[in-house]
């Protein structure tokens, strides 16, 4: 068995999380139409280590997320990083999103040059920065053309080099591939892995995709329908195969086939739920 | 690292189509604006056959063409044509830089700031509706018959405009560009300066092309009354004398400002926002 169940925020793993989650749940408005977008969520990620989120629609994935990257606050609980409460955005934490979120009057280098700039350093060395990270993602080529000149898949590059010119202790990433068709996809995977495993990040990843969750990351946690809790979480080893093509392997099958059937009841009740708003 | 699943040059089929449709567009509006100059040559016979419409009407191309150089060598009433055409463009440009001085940024802070916002809107909600052109006799009882009055007036018409569209430009800002932003490390003034200011331009210059077409309109009611000067007072005064030649000139005077000044925008808003809508 290539997954293993694992507790993600058992008493062991939790000081020395780079990452802590920590009773943290959302709801959005008040009284009668208050919405409980996420329960109480206990979560802690290791410094290194690559968490996918999967769950369906609307369970609160991109709330915990938020919450992490600053955006929103909790209603109960914290996030911390480092031990350190998160109390807004912050460049330690990256950001990187579904699209729609480039500078679109940049070009690709000034994108990419944002961070450092932001945090004081010259023009110069600004771009040098840049140059690097795009060299990192394989847009060498591009650094002057704007973002509206590229494909989706190279904007993502974009995305992914902005984030990392910060040098972020930790990778949040909002269903970064979604918007891709599956070739451009399969090749980002294998990038991003290449990536992390180069740069030894922390990546919180949210995704639809149980495959993408399996392929990339060395915990996959599954969420339930609204509000969204931990329904189960697994430590997974196929990040570490060296081989592109383990997600046809009989192993891979049999982890893929064990979670689809945990997301699938979740999925079905979150129907159920939509159609009874 | 992999090479690139999707690289190769921005520029495909779709943009040689548009660029084939583009040009036969071009001729075919070419085409259209020489159909009505043959028009007006047709019906007014320009010498070389009688005038189907009497010249008192509608005189012909020659005949006004003879009368823009007469005008512009004689003058009109006391001034030459170039100073008539230099005042009203002044009157314009003065109105017009000061609502773009004024506004956009009055208009960018209400877009920003909901307190901004609460203070701002009802004055400028609550008074858009009137026609400015009626408030014409009470600037000039305010403000006197000079030069003042008459910018002010072209002022008002284009104040709401031009804040309104910097406001809701702002307000229609993605809220993922500001939060990656922030999650960049940007400060307050970055943000603004390098996220919010630029992704307003659209629709800073849509309002901006708006309110030169309505700020030229606008001189004609400005120089109305209490005048002796002006493209659009020389065009008001000649039709009290019937000299049609002379009004038209001044209307194609004022027609060529607002389509050079269209021109001059749309310009500015292709070096400025060639990215606009593009995602």
């Amino acid at each position: 068995m290539a997954i293993e169940p694992v507790d993600l925020a058992a008493p062991s793993r939790r000081p020395a999380a780079k990452l802590l989650v920590d009773g943290v749940s959302k709801r959005f408005g008040a009284g009668a139409s208050a919405v409980d977008a996420l329960a109480t969520t206990h979560l802690a990620a290791l410094a290194g280590e690559f968490v996918a989120i999967v769950g369906p629609s609307g369970c609160g994935k991109s709330t915990l997320l938020n919450i992490i990257a600053g955006f929103e606050r909790p209603t109960t609980g914290r996030a911390a990083l480092d031990g350190i409460a998160i109390a807004g955005p912050g460049r330690e934490r990256g950001v990187v999103f579904q699209q729609g979120a480039l500078f679109t009057w940049m070009s690709v280098a000034d994108n990419v040059a944002f961070g450092p700039r932001a945090l004081g350093q010259g023009v110069a060395a600004s771009r040098a920065i840049a140059a690097r990270y795009l060299d990192l993602v394989g847009l060498t080529g591009f650094a002057n053309h704007f973002p509206y000149q590229l494909s989706g898949g190279m904007q993502q590059r974009v995305g992914i080099a902005r984030a990392l010119a910060n040098e972020p202790e930790v990778l949040l990433m909002d269903e970064p591939f979604a918007a891709l068709d599956q070739q451009t996809r399969e090749i980002l995977q294998e990038e991003i892995r290449a990536i992390w495993r180069r740069t030894g990040k922390t990546i919180l990843w949210i995704t639809h995709s149980i495959e993408e969750a399996l392929f990339l990351a060395t915990h996959v946690v599954v969420m339930t329908a609204r509000p969204g809790r931990i329904k189960a979480a697994f430590a997974c080893s196929f990040s570490q195969d060296a081989d592109p093509l383990v997600t046809t392997t009989p192993a891979f099958a049999e982890a893929k086939r064990a979670i689809v059937g945990l997301l699938r009841q979740e999925s079905l009740e979150a129907q159920r739920q939509e159609a009874a708003a | 690292m992999a090479t690139l699943p999707d690289a190769g040059s921005p520029l495909t089929d779709a943009d040689t189509f548009t660029r084939k449709t583009l040009r036969r567009d071009r001729w075919l509006g070419l085409g259209s604006f020489a159909a009505m100059l043959a028009l007006w040559f047709a019906v007014t016979g320009s010498g070389l056959w009688p005038p189907l419409v009497a010249p008192t009407f509608l005189p012909s191309p020659v005949a006004v063409a003879q009368t823009f150089i007469k005008l512009a060598t004689t003058g009109y009433q006391g001034h030459t044509l170039l100073h008539h055409f230099l005042i009203s463009l002044m009157r314009f440009g003065i109105a017009f830089a000061f609502c773009v001085a004024v506004g956009v940024p009055v208009g960018l802070l209400m877009g920003m700031h909901s307190g901004v916002r609460a203070v701002l809107d009802p004055p400028i909600e609550t008074t858009r509706p009137i026609p400015k052109l009626a408030l014409l006799p009470l600037f000039i009882i305010w403000f006197g018959i000079g030069e003042l009055s008459k910018t002010i007036v072209i002022a008002a018409a284009l104040f709401p405009l031009i804040s309104i569209s910097a406001m809701q430009a702002v307000r229609a800002v993605s809220v993922r560009k500001i939060q990656a932003a922030q999650s960049l490390g940007a400060d307050r003034f970055t943000i603004f300066r390098r996220v919010l200011l630029p992704a307003s331009l659209p629709g800073i210059f849509t309002g901006l092309r708006v309110s030169v077409g309505i700020g030229v309109t606008m001189l004609v009611g400005a120089e109305m009354v209490a005048t002796s000067d002006g493209i659009a007072w020389m065009a008001l005064t000649a039709a009290d004398f019937v000299q049609t030649d002379v009004v038209l000139v001044g209307v194609l005077i004022m027609a060529a400002l607002g389509y050079g000044l269209d021109q001059i925008f749309r310009w500015l808003e292709r070096r400025a926002v060639h990215w606009a809508g593009r995602e």
